[in-house]
């Protein structure tokens, strides 16, 4: 695991700083912020489901979760008026409780069974909020959730302005990030690796693998609700469709593309594919095609993803410098 | 409930189950030897349906020839493409093979909306007629079909029990790396086993396509099914893949008169979640890692 050396972190740093310059950069432009939203909304997504992606499985309800937290949050607003900033914490927590219920029969299942199971859940949630149209709206969704707005003393903002929002969205999606690269570098991050490694191994020297795995399920799926609730009351108009499996396998194809080993994947993977869709966005139908194109060429021809970018690059000017040894093995190392 | 209707659930239920089987045990064919998740299973399946539309229904060729073309052709598909994108992946952790299929998804089925376009389209019939089974109308076409699809789920079965191709592939899906001691060429094992398992989806397509409609966005439906299928029976195991087939084909074909289609589909979900907590590898699965 890398991540922890100087360039590494002047890295993120300018990352966040650009992040933070970038509504001035670009002129405050309308649709070029909501591609920031976007972005920010996707690498939380993302993030959260490496969370659980360093116990060593990958769950395709997460979409689910944050449509849980975007419809808990979204109902506490157009029914009983409850202020997005409580109804927020109320959607990630109900998303955190749905979880924590759930994942205690489910991670009896594993591997391949675990990727059905949890499936099945994203499905039913989905369905859930599909079929009772008197609580859920149906397929119709959820009309007329507003954006928060916030007074504090003589500063008033309304989030209703699109730079505000992307604010709001860049702060949440940064400390999602940074939680779980806390969690990550921590020693119960350790003991996730550990488990990802070899659960029977984890067991025997005594970590109790289905309470980490447990509350590392609840902790992301708690990450994904309050993504679920900003992202509602950002768009106002939420529908089951928007948390079908599809957002899941998008926030896994991240994953995958951006790399595994450390937290730099999921949000190298998520901003990188994000944009590459928005660029693709006038090819019309052939925009699908070529993502799934970039998709198999990442996989097949950047084994590792774009986090080992820099890697590559050192083991090549190694290898033209003569000296080919030490740089070529930590690629390798990757490549698993 | 009348007994008529009763009668004529059930005979939905085994049609769409005997059918929805098919699909299935590709999928579970394809897991055994390679231990990949074919994602991109029910596109194999929309693309059947449509070479049986083109042959049969756009040039005219006679229609059980117009299957067996399907099945060969997806069968050289699916082969290419194990050659071609999943080989390399072999071996690798189980996600990149999942990212490949899910890529495949995205530009089959939008390369079927641009070349097929969105119209649906339907298969015309090649019989008409019925008969009534105890007070239910049972007609020739779904009969035939029926039969067909037994016919084809038992002579895999034949094939993987009996054949020393069959046994070869059994021995892949037990341990790889003893049955390449014996002298079993595993790569070719696994090309033809993923051919074989796109050619049972393309089968179903064609008699699915036959029954119903065909659209370029059907696939991922037929995908679902199949994984609900496989879970429930067992990863790896044809008689599971046939016992979850009838399960869901029951559910659907009974809840979805009762009561709604979104019930059918939640309570599959909720059958499956539970024969998983009190099974975690299916009803016949093995313990695979």
């Amino acid at each position: 695991m890398s991540g922890d050396s100087k360039t590494a972190k002047l890295g993120w740093l300018a990352a966040l700083a650009f992040a933070f310059l970038f509504p001035v950069l670009c002129g405050y432009d309308k649709y070029l912020l909501h591609t920031g939203i976007t972005i920010a909304f996707n690498i939380a997504l993302a993030t959260s489901l490496w969370l659980i992606w360093t116990l060593g499985f990958i769950s395709f309800a997460h979409a689910g979760f944050m449509g849980i937290g975007a419809y808990t949050s979204a109902l506490l607003f157009t029914s009983l008026g409850w202020s997005p900033w409580f109804g927020m914490w109320a959607g990630a927590l109900v998303a955190a409780a749905v979880a924590l219920v759930v994942s205690v029969p489910l991670m009896r299942t594993r591997a391949v069974y675990f990727f059905m199971a949890s499936w099945a859940v994203g499905e039913v949630i989905k369905r859930v909020f599909a079929h009772y149209r008197e609580t859920f709206g149906g397929w119709d969704g959820i009309f007329n959730i507003l954006p928060p707005k916030l007074s504090l003393f003589s500063l008033e903002i309304d989030f209703a302005s699109r730079t505000a929002y992307y604010y709001l969205a860049l702060v949440a999606c940064a400390l999602i990030v940074f939680a779980i690269y806390r969690i990550n570098r921590s020693r119960t991050g350790m003991i996730y690796w550990s488990i990802h490694e070899s659960e029977i191994l984890a067991q025997h020297v005594g970590i109790d693998v289905l309470k980490h795995k447990v509350i590392a399920f609840t902790v992301a799926c708690f990450f994904a609700g309050l993504t679920g609730a900003l992202y509602a009351h950002y768009h106002t108009y939420i529908n089951p469709k928007t948390f079908d499996i599809w957002q899941s396998e998008f926030s896994l194809v991240h994953i995958i593309v951006g790399g595994l080993s450390t937290v730099t994947g999921p949000v190298l993977g998520a901003s990188v594919l994000t944009i590459v869709d928005e660029l693709l966005r006038p090819t019309g139908h052939y925009r699908i095609i070529f993502f799934g194109v970039v998709v198999i060429l990442t996989v097949l021809f950047l084994p590792g993803g774009l986090e080992t970018i820099p890697a590559r690059l050192r083991a090549l000017a190694a290898r033209l410098r003569g000296q080919r040894k030490g740089e070529a093995q930590s690629v390798a190392a990757y490549d698993r | 409930m009348a007994f008529d209707e009763f009668t004529q659930m059930t005979l939905t239920g085994i049609n769409l189950g005997l059918m929805y089987a098919l699909i299935a045990i590709g999928l579970t064919l394809i897991f055994g030897v390679m231990r990949i998740i074919q994602y991109a299973h029910g596109e194999l399946f929309m693309l059947g349906a449509y070479v049986l539309y083109y042959w049969f229904a756009a040039l005219g060729l006679p229609y059980w020839l117009g299957v067996a073309a399907s099945a060969i052709t997806i069968f050289i598909f699916g082969a290419i493409l194990q050659l071609v994108l999943f080989r390399p992946l072999h071996g690798k952790n189980i996600l990149y093979s999942l990212a490949v299929s899910m890529g495949l998804i995205f530009i089959l089925s939008s390369g079927g909306l641009l070349v097929f376009g969105t119209v649906v389209k339907g298969i015309p019939s090649v019989m008409s007629g019925g008969v009534m089974v105890f007070g239910a109308f049972y007609t020739y076409e779904r009969m035939v079909i029926s039969l067909f699809s037994a016919v084809l789920i038992i002579s895999l079965w034949f094939f993987l029990q009996r054949t020393t191709m069959g046994m070869a592939m059994r021995a892949v899906s037990e341990d790889p790396e003893v049955s390449a001691l014996q002298g079993i060429n595993t790569r070719r094992i696994h090309w033809i086993a993923f051919g074989l398992g796109s050619a049972m989806a393309a089968v179903a397509g064609c008699l699915m396509g036959t029954l119903l409609s065909i659209v370029p966005t059907m696939g991922f439906g037929a995908t679902i099914k199949a994984f609900m299928i496989v879970i429930m029976g067992g990863l790896g195991s044809v008689v599971g893949a046939l016992a979850g087939g009838l399960i869901l084909g029951f559910i659907d074909s009974f809840v979805t008169t009762l009561v709604s289609a979104d019930i059918a589909y939640i309570m599959g979900f909720v059958v499956i979640f539970i024969i998983l907590v009190f099974r975690p590898s299916g009803l016949f699965g093995q313990q695979w890692d």
